[in-house]
């Protein structure tokens, strides 16, 4: 099959050479649940080189409601080979390498090398406090966003910034746990944070850095507040 | 004095978005959050007039205070 218009509708969003940087460019998706499969997706479709997915689950029942690698043929498959299978399918021009185990400060190095950006698709507080750390001492930008119910949040910390730590180092459980995470929910947020991605990626200055997006899709409100 | 709170995601279920709340000189975040059944331990960010608080941060006249729960999910 002659794929060579795959880009096209890329334009003039994305000029040649921006299309020629993110063919260049290598995302670690940490996650891949709702926020996660959705992110991949995309940055699939768009054109990153890599992508490297991370996550030490496999699929349930009860991810069909959101997770876009989620079928019911692959209940019990590993989340991101599943995610492998279908973006191979997609645009088998990108290399997907999949991790099949949870992000660990120890083995960060390792699973993260060669990585331009990371995009934390995590669903636990503290992990998110840690990949910031991490990402800060292996000098990685990373894009994250957070979802419950009808509400996330979104934001890019750069080395030095602590934004993951301003606003997830406190409070208890987040609230998905008592209000779940519907479908629309994590499609809007990872489209958001590829939004973030793609922008740091081909050298675009990002908006969202010092500060975070409060997403109210109940209100179809869109804040945005600065960390000072 | 008065003071505007305003809340955040679950935080307005059942309460509101925005009140303006009449509260004696001198008075914290923790005097807002108590009658409104927030523990402080819920609290994942306190803004006050952007910056940030904690429940123990005493308030002034014409704070905007905004109060967010622990958004997590991935």
């Amino acid at each position: 099959m002659n794929l060579e218009g795959r880009y096209e509708r890329n334009k003039k969003t994305l000029s040649d050479e921006d299309q020629h940087m993110l063919g260049n460019s290598c995302v670690a998706i940490v996650g891949c649940g709702g926020l996660g499969g959705y992110i991949a997706e995309q940055l699939a479709r768009i054109g990153v080189g890599r992508l490297v997915i991370i996550d030490g689950d496999r699929f349930e029942v009860s991810n069909l409601n959101r997770q876009i690698m989620a079928t019911e043929l692959n209940i019990g498959q590993w989340k991101a080979e599943a995610a492998q299978e279908r973006l191979s399918r997609v645009n088998s021009e990108v290399q997907v390498d999949v991790i099949r185990g949870w992000f660990k400060e120890d083995k960060a190095s390792e699973m993260l090398r060669d990585v331009d950006l990371v995009c934390d698709a995590l669903d636990s507080r503290a992990t998110r406090v840690m990949l910031e750390r991490v990402c800060h001492q292996m000098e990685l930008p990373l894009v994250y966003a957070s979802i419950a119910g009808w509400f996330g949040q979104l934001g890019v910390s750069l080395p030095g910034d602590l934004s993951v730590f301003r606003l997830f180092g406190r409070g208890e459980q987040g609230v998905e746990s008592a209000w779940g995470n519907p479908a629309f929910t994590p499609a809007v947020l990872a489209s958001l944070s590829v939004t973030e991605t793609v922008k740091l990626l081909v050298g675009r200055t990002s908006s969202l850095r010092y500060a975070w997006l409060q997403v109210d899709l109940l209100s179809m409100e869109f804040e945005r507040f600065e960390i000072q | 004095m008065l003071v505007t709170v305003k809340l955040f995601a679950t935080f307005r279920d059942g309460r509101f978005k925005v009140e303006e709340q009449e509260l004696p000189e001198g008075a914290s975040v923790l005097e807002v959050i108590q009658p409104l059944n927030i523990k402080p331990e819920e609290l994942a960010i306190c803004l006050r007039n952007g910056k940030d608080a904690n429940a123990d941060t005493l308030l002034k006249e014409g704070d905007v205070l905004a109060l967010f729960p622990p958004v997590g999910g991935g």
